[in-house]
């Protein structure tokens, strides 16, 4: 009875530590496909982009605006004449502020500005 | 038909239609290669600095001015469809901004991978391809602030259609 027993526990005992390989491999593999698709949603939600703490923007990290620099416009309460002054004069003080300057501008990416355009070429 | 495929296989395998680069422009790029690099590297990290700042206020913008306008006057029943149509327009372009800087962003991580004075033309091609994208993103904000005035002249509009009314709700 005994060798019935110990017969019958091998291929229990094998089972068991095949489950046991199965359940580890299949949990890295879907904590592998959990982090393809963080990554790839990271990336293509446009999230990457806003994220400057990624390598190599260490240096503009402490230079972002911050957002309660912003000054917002009410949105309740009566509407009358100083109400709409006050509007405009918000909306044209934060508005200056970003317009005022030019951004990606494409000229500092051309061929003269990085030194890669046709010796003699004047362009 | 034998001719026909000579013929075939002798054309360049040149897919472009630019012109050919001469030896003295290749050299002139694997010359200047590594200026060019740290230049680019530069204006890439600079760009992210500018966009999160851009995004920041453009769409602060959207929410804490436009769409609070919008919003408070709609509770006081007034006809804000003219407004909430450039709202819709502004938010769109924003969209847009978004996008085409993602996709300039993606091309200029891949071209300062490039290694130039190994891959000359790939990297003259690829700052090229950078350059279109970049005018992409400009465009994109210049239509963002075309229409962030046209809501300003909405506004007027707006106020000069209903002084009257703007008036009495002063005095009450």
């Amino acid at each position: 009875m005994s060798e019935d027993h110990s017969l019958a526990g091998e291929p229990n005992k094998a089972w068991y530590q095949t489950r046991i390989v199965l359940f580890i491999g299949g949990s890295i593999g879907v904590a592998l496909l959990l982090v393809l698709i963080s990554m790839a949603l990271y990336v293509s939600s446009g999230a990457a982009q806003l994220d400057l703490s990624r390598p190599g923007y260490q240096s503009v990290q402490n230079k972002v605006d911050p957002s309660d620099k912003f000054k917002s416009f009410p949105a309740s309460g009566t509407v009358n004449e100083a109400t709409i002054d006050q509007f405009q004069k918000l909306y044209q003080d934060q508005v200056n502020k970003v317009t005022a300057t030019d951004a990606f501008n494409p000229d500092v990416l051309s061929n003269q500005a990085l030194g890669i355009d046709a010796p003699g070429a004047d362009q | 038909m034998i001719i026909a495929i000579g013929v075939f296989v002798s054309l360049p395998a040149r897919a472009q239609d630019t012109d050919v680069m001469t030896d003295e422009h290749i050299a002139r790029i694997k010359l200047n290669c590594a200026s060019a690099l740290a230049t680019l590297g530069q204006i890439k990290t600079n760009d992210a600095l500018v966009y999160v700042n851009r995004n920041q206020s453009y769409f602060s913008i959207s929410d804490k001015l436009i769409a609070r306008l919008n919003s408070r006057l709609a509770l006081n029943r007034f006809d804000t469809t003219p407004l909430a149509k450039i709202a819709t327009e502004y938010n769109s372009a924003l969209t847009d901004f978004r996008t085409a800087y993602n996709d300039y962003s993606r091309v200029m991580t891949d071209l300062v991978k490039i290694d130039c004075s190994r891959q000359p033309v790939g990297f003259y091609d690829k700052v090229g391809e950078a350059r279109e994208m970049r005018q992409d993103v400009y465009d994109a904000i210049k239509k963002l602030h075309t229409i962030i005035d046209q809501y300003r002249q909405a506004v007027d509009t707006f106020k000069q259609q209903h002084l009257t009314k703007l008036k009495a709700n002063t005095n009450e």
